[in-house]
């Protein structure tokens, strides 16, 4: 019986079910599967091992024609493959090869006609990778690949061997294994980009030497800076130039110069990713080139953990939702996996950068506010954004589209010069002209009253509803709108009105508000809030024109504002800390949770391991303080004095 | 500005509120499977609860455990909460990780009427000013800061999980010496044994 190859405990999920089948309708069939962090889908082709001979060095090549489990658990091997099998000529006797021309070094051929060699039924744990396979044979039902998948593929085929007569035939059937053969040619979208050997055994050279690492460029992140990206992109292009099929990597990377010079630069919003494409640089290192990739992705991360200090958005990058990643958000991803989508962004993304310089012309920032009369001017008229609702997208996409936002506010930031040449102008004379006034009109008292408006009646603000439903439901939907943003160094004790009306009279923009609670875990000395937009481009433009100039609150705190980052709502699947009972346990106790909620007893072993949690916490909490203590100290140094030096 | 009947109104909601927060006990480490309900009876055992709030966790890491206010009848119910709860180990829904109770504060409700008589001042500062560049220096400090403190927060949670996987390996070997143990009673082989060796066996620990 054939054994899953080392299955101790890699990673599986199921993708895209079709329909279930089997005499008992026990039988499900699917089209995709992730297994050990690779997507398989059907008609893939596949390295399987050797069942005969563990750890055996050859690799059979296969396509995967058909994905099932057993929903009933009495099988032993639940998940199957039925895969249709290419020979290699290594394993085709000689004598049959005689009379065939021209066997290219990576030919394949693929099996047909009726017998045993044909296809098999494998658990699919004998998966031990993708490969490319691309399709050569000037069939015309063969879709042509180009010369750059040809060479950079891992193996070809153009001719069938026939398992029944056991001769290698020029033509291939209208239907193999009873599968259609416009599966097995190649597929018109081209799926090639999406198949990467990454599981590439260490003496596996022999047929893979070929390999590209197309993942690494992709996942490899430039580094902050401009000129940090130039330099590092050109060390991709020659290591690029040190691999064969290098056409590949040299066509997306022009791609991405030119995704760049669009003004566009995509932020690595999956901080996860990240980690999985470095991961998956590492592990395939076996080619020339590679070793190059390989010291510049540690060359690149050491670069970013050296600026964690004086990045300047330390929170764009991250898909955990936890806020931990350091570096600025300019960093072109190009995705293999996401290039179509990618390229969506891109192209928003730059049509948004011309709206946006548009709207540079209506007031220099710098230019003081004038209180309440004068905010007629600026007023927008509130207008509720629900006519164009972006569907629902997944929250991956969500943040891919925030990022982008903050990366465009950013680069503006980066290159002031590209501004148009007229706003500096303009900036000049408002600077002439109010010079002596912005000492004069210095401080503004904020206007207590809000224009009510007829969603949110502030005024029954001390009921707690009002921060239920209501506000969970708005948020939802401007997030998903991009209309949310995280004000940050605040005065811990404002209130959510209070923020609202600070937003109005010197962003003059409606807004509603809520203010973080200050808990165990968050840090004390510093208040946050979500504020909501009435539009995209009221949340771009309060986020400018906070992150150029400086807003500063009396309390001598500039105000400093991001796009916010919401975790997805659901329920969280892990806590730590509760251990299942054993059953025998259970009976004692009754399974009810209510009647677990109680104190414990000294005699006890849940006591014991109370403690222990105790002991977690107090380090925990001393360690938080600690830092908390510290961060202090560094702001007061730091004190900005509210009142402005007369000149 | 604001008239003097404006400015009692704000008081007095002020200080209702502050009676309101004096009243709440701040309980987290709690698990987020737990339902208003089975908080609400948990905490029941103190004394009636009037309101319980779940803060909800928008941009923390996932994992983060739960924090809930609990508004008792009256601030010595709350305070009786607190030191009980501070005392011994108190879990909710689930063990061994007990929660933990805490004087609620002004800050953790995000929905406080606002101080009476504060009023809130702003300017832009030019570029021109000395006091840009600081500015500009704070507000990558705060951006600093909220990384650092997430990065806390990170390992805070993988701590937590080790221990949970150490306490959960624990559990299960010792049940599985009580299960073994247990067996042997049962069938009598300890009884045996101890026959053999002339000692004496009691009975099963029940």
């Amino acid at each position: 019986m054939e054994e899953a190859a080392g299955d101790e405990g890699l990673e599986f999920k199921w993708g895209k079910k079709r329909r279930v089948g089997g005499k008992k309708k026990d039988v499900q069939f699917y089209e995709s599967f992730t297994f050990d962090g690779d997507e398989y889908s059907l008609y893939d082709s596949v390295l399987v091992g050797d069942a005969s001979e563990q750890d055996s060095h050859e690799l059979f090549v296969a396509k995967i024609i058909k994905i099932w489990e057993h929903t009933n658990k009495r099988a032993k091997n639940p998940r199957q493959v039925k895969l249709l099998w290419f020979f290699r000529p290594s394993e085709i006797s000689p004598h049959l090869l005689e009379g065939v021309q021209d066997v290219l070094a990576n030919e394949l051929f693929l099996a047909s006609g009726e017998g045993p060699g044909l296809a098999n039924v494998n658990p699919l744990e004998a998966i031990c990778g993708k490969c490319s396979v691309v399709c050569i044979s000037k069939d015309k039902r063969n879709p042509q690949p180009t010369d750059e998948e040809i060479k950079s593929a891992d193996f070809v085929f153009r001719r069938a061997f026939d398992v029944g007569s056991s001769r290698v035939v020029d033509t291939i059937d209208d239907k193999i294994a009873g599968v259609d053969v416009t599966f097995l040619f190649n597929r018109a979208g081209s799926k090639q980009e999406a198949t990467n050997v990454q599981k590439i055994q260490e003496d596996m050279n022999g047929s893979l030497d070929s390999l590209k690492l197309n993942s690494l460029p992709a996942c490899v992140s430039v580094p902050e800076t401009e000129d940090n990206s130039i330099e590092s992109s050109d060390c991709r292009e020659r290591s690029y130039g040190g691999e064969e099929g290098k056409e590949k990597g040299l066509s997306k990377l022009a791609e991405e110069r030119s995704v760049k010079d669009s003004s566009v630069q995509e932020s690595s919003a999956h901080g996860k990713e990240h980690d999985a494409c470095e991961a998956s640089g590492f592990r395939g290192n076996d080619c020339d080139g590679s070793k190059a990739q390989g010291s510049e992705v540690k060359k690149q991360f050491t670069k970013e953990k050296s600026l964690p200090a004086e990045a300047r958005s330390s929170d764009t990058c991250d898909a955990s939702g936890s806020r931990v990643k350091h570096s600025d958000s300019e960093k072109p991803q190009a995705n293999d996996v996401k290039k179509p989508l990618t390229k969506q962004k891109s192209v928003s993304g730059g049509e948004r950068y011309s709206k946006e310089s548009n709207g540079l012309d209506d007031r220099p920032q710098k230019k003081q506010k004038l209180d309440g009369c004068d905010t007629d001017a600026f007023k927008r008229p509130r207008d509720k954004v629900t006519g164009d609702e972006v569907p629902p997208e997944k929250p991956s996409l969500v943040k891919k589209h925030r990022d982008l936002g903050v990366s465009v506010s950013e680069r503006r930031d980066a290159k002031t010069a590209k501004k148009p040449s007229f706003d500096g102008k303009l900036l000049q004379r408002a600077e002439d002209e109010t010079l002596g006034d912005d000492y004069e009109r210095g401080y503004q008292v904020i206007e207590v009253k809000q224009k009510p408006d007829a969603g949110s009646s502030k005024q029954q603000m001390v009921s707690t509803s009002y921060f239920g439903q209501p506000w969970e439901e708005s948020m939802r939907e401007a997030e998903k709108e991009e209309r949310v943003v995280l004000l940050q160094n605040l005065d811990p004790t404002y209130t959510s009105d209070e923020v609202q009306d600070i937003v109005y009279s010197a962003l003059s923009e409606q807004s509603t508000a809520r203010m973080i609670e200050r808990t165990s875990v968050t840090i004390s000395h510093t208040g946050e809030a979500l504020v909501i937009f009435n539009s995209r481009q009221a949340a771009e433009r309060a986020i400018r024109r906070l992150d150029k100039g400086c807003l500063l609150l009396s309390s001598g705190r500039p105000l400093v504002a991001v796009f916010a980052k919401i975790n997805p709502p659901g329920k969280l699947s892990s806590f730590y800390g509760h251990t299942k009972l054993q059953k025998t346990q259970m009976r004692r106790e009754t399974r009810d949770r209510v009647s677990t909620s109680r104190g414990s007893q000294p005699n006890t072993l849940e006591y014991v391991m109370a403690m222990e949690w105790y002991l977690h916490r107090a380090r925990s909490d001393h360690a938080f303080q600690t830092v908390i203590k510290r961060q202090l100290e560094v702001k007061k140094s730091l004190r900005i004095n509210f009142k402005a030096k007369l000149p | 500005m604001a008239n003097p009947e404006e400015e009692e109104g704000e008081e007095e909601k002020y200080e209702s509120f502050l009676s309101r927060v004096r009243r709440t006990v701040y309980v987290d480490e709690l698990t987020p499977h737990a339902s208003k309900s089975v908080v609400e009876s948990a905490f029941s055992q103190f004394g009636t609860v009037k309101e319980v709030i779940f803060l909800p966790n928008y941009l923390g890491p996932k994992e983060l455990p739960t924090g809930v206010l609990i508004e008792m009848e009256s601030e010595q119910k709350a305070k009786a909460v607190i030191e009980t709860v501070s005392q011994f180990p108190f879990m909710v829904a689930g063990m061994p990780r007990p929660v933990r109770a805490s004087a609620a504060r002004p800050a953790m409700f995000s929905d406080r009427p606002k101080k009476p008589g504060r009023r809130i001042q702003f300017r832009w500062v030019d570029p021109s000013d000395d006091e840009f560049d600081k500015a500009q220096r704070v507000k990558r400090l705060v951006r600093k800061h909220t990384a650092e403190a997430a990065f806390m927060i990170k390992k805070q949670l993988e701590e937590a999980e080790e221990l949970a996987k150490q306490q959960s390996e624990t559990v299960t070997t010792h049940h599985k010496k009580f299960e073994l143990i247990d067996k042997l009673t049962h069938d009598g082989v300890a009884q045996e044994l101890a026959g053999r060796y002339n000692m004496k066996c009691g009975p099963p620990y029940r």
